[in-house]
């Protein structure tokens, strides 16, 4: 594997929780499980993510990034409205849409706000700008999954690369919330972090050349555990 | 319509300060001024939460203008580092409500050191009790130096906690300069107008 600097940095911006693109509030079910003690240790906790990067970052998410980082370099807006419906199709919990359609919304801003160094031509009428105008629009749900694949696209950052910065941006996420609902020592995470690395390098290279009509996500409780939240007695987060 | 096209005033503060006092004391009073108000809570922990908050405003607000946003536990960040469910929450207000004026974003609790993002809010009031100590404003917190206004609320707790109002008053006046602050009793009123002349002319006049 081979990255030029400047996208070895992108790929750092954009798995870094300094990306104001309100991460720190979503917990996709994982506060659910907290609320039903479903969760006691760390153990349970790497056990969970897998399940979660198994089931559904890489046959659902990681699928709609590489498609639309395809997409993206092809310039095929069709293709790139069609990855965001089936992946807002596969999403089940509505809190888990509302979570990824608002962040994605929200990196599409910050983009155009932040990026006038690139505001070339290419950018300014390319299909970044399009798919934006299209989310503006409430056309396209605009999941983030799918903004992620068009900017690392956009930048130069590898289709794989961004597979795995955004898979490890969702575990350290996911690890974050639960550090702020349960009682985990920083070391304790850290070592279920690094224990988890294995897991995002097996799941994005598994499901980095799947095609558009791959994606599917199969995690039933998590689900479930979405959408219960919906009604929880406790809620920090909004999913 | 976006967040962009509307006046926004952040309202911090710690827990139990009387944020939410005010609020409810100046919404009625903005809406009287003929403004169209909207309000988002920060860290609203249940929808039973969201509907109190809701039923409180009665028929002075449309339920779709009151908002709780949740902040995964992180009340400063979602006022300060990344407002951006804040902003989104908003953009949704502007998207139903065209016509809006003005968005109050209340923090949830705070420590002295949160100050409001200023893409979030346009003004920002930090609301004090005196009931957290007479040394809060000598303790020169960002949120009580920076803010556009300092509110120290509650001033009728002051003798039940020996705290002296005239400590308080020299202390604010010498860590705020010449920025202004106001003291208040939100639970019957007093004070409360000096804070909307403020609000008045600094932010729906400006």
């Amino acid at each position: 594997m081979t990255i030029d600097s400047d996208s070895f940095l992108t790929a750092l911006r954009l798995s870094d929780s300094f990306l104001p693109v309100g991460g720190y509030t979503a917990s996709y079910g994982l506060e659910q499980y907290v609320n039903e003690g479903r969760i006691g240790d760390g153990d349970d906790l790497r056990a969970l993510l897998a399940g979660y990067l198994r089931r559904v970052v890489g046959p659902c998410e990681t699928v709609a990034l590489a498609n639309a980082h395809d997409a993206s370099s092809s310039d095929d807006l069709d293709q790139l409205l069609e990855v965001d419906a089936r992946l807002h199709a596969v999403t089940m919990p509505s809190e888990f849409r509302e979570s990824s359609t608002k962040a994605g919304a929200k990196l599409c801003e910050l983009l155009a706000g932040t990026e006038e160094d690139l505001a070339s031509v290419d950018v300014r009428t390319g299909l970044r700008q399009k798919f934006a105008t299209r989310i503006d629009a409430g056309e396209t749900p605009g999941h983030y999954p799918v903004v992620f694949g068009v900017v690392a696209q956009s930048r130069g950052l590898p289709r794989l690369e961004a597979c795995l910065s955004h898979a490890y941006s969702f575990v350290t996420g996911l690890l974050g919330a639960a550090q702020r609902l349960g009682r985990f020592g920083h070391t304790e995470i850290q070592r279920v972090l690094g224990d988890l690395e294995s897991v995002v390098v097996e799941i994005c290279d598994r499901h980095v050349d799947d095609d558009a009509t791959a994606m599917a996500s199969f995690a039933p409780l998590a689900e479930i555990m979405g959408m219960r939240h919906e009604r929880a007695g406790r809620r920090l987060f909004m999913s | 319509m976006g967040y962009r096209d509307v006046a926004k005033i952040g309202i911090g503060g710690p827990v139990g300060s009387g944020k939410t006092a005010l609020v409810r004391r100046l919404v009625p009073e903005l809406v009287d001024e003929g403004y169209e108000v909207g309000v988002i809570a920060n860290d609203i922990m249940t929808q039973e939460d969201a509907d109190v908050f809701r039923e409180s405003f009665g028929d002075l607000l449309p339920a779709d203008l009151v908002e709780g946003v949740e902040t995964g536990a992180c009340p400063h960040t979602g006022i300060r580092e990344d407002p951006s469910m804040n902003l989104a929450a908003i953009d949704e207000f502007t998207e139903r409500h065209p016509d809006l004026d003005v968005v109050i974003v209340e923090s949830g609790g705070d420590n002295l050191a949160a100050t409001f993002n200023p893409e979030l809010a346009d003004y920002f009031l930090f609301v004090i009790s005196v009931a957290e100590g007479e040394d809060i404003p000598r303790k020169r917190g960002p949120g009580v130096t920076q803010a556009d206004l300092l509110v120290v609320n509650k001033t009728d707790l002051a003798p039940y906690v020996d705290a002296d109002l005239e400590v308080i008053e020299s202390d604010a006046a010498d860590v705020r300069g010449d920025d202004p602050f106001v003291f208040t009793n939100c639970k019957d009123g007093t004070g409360v107008d000096e804070v909307l002349e403020h609000v008045d002319r600094e932010v729906l006049f400006a």
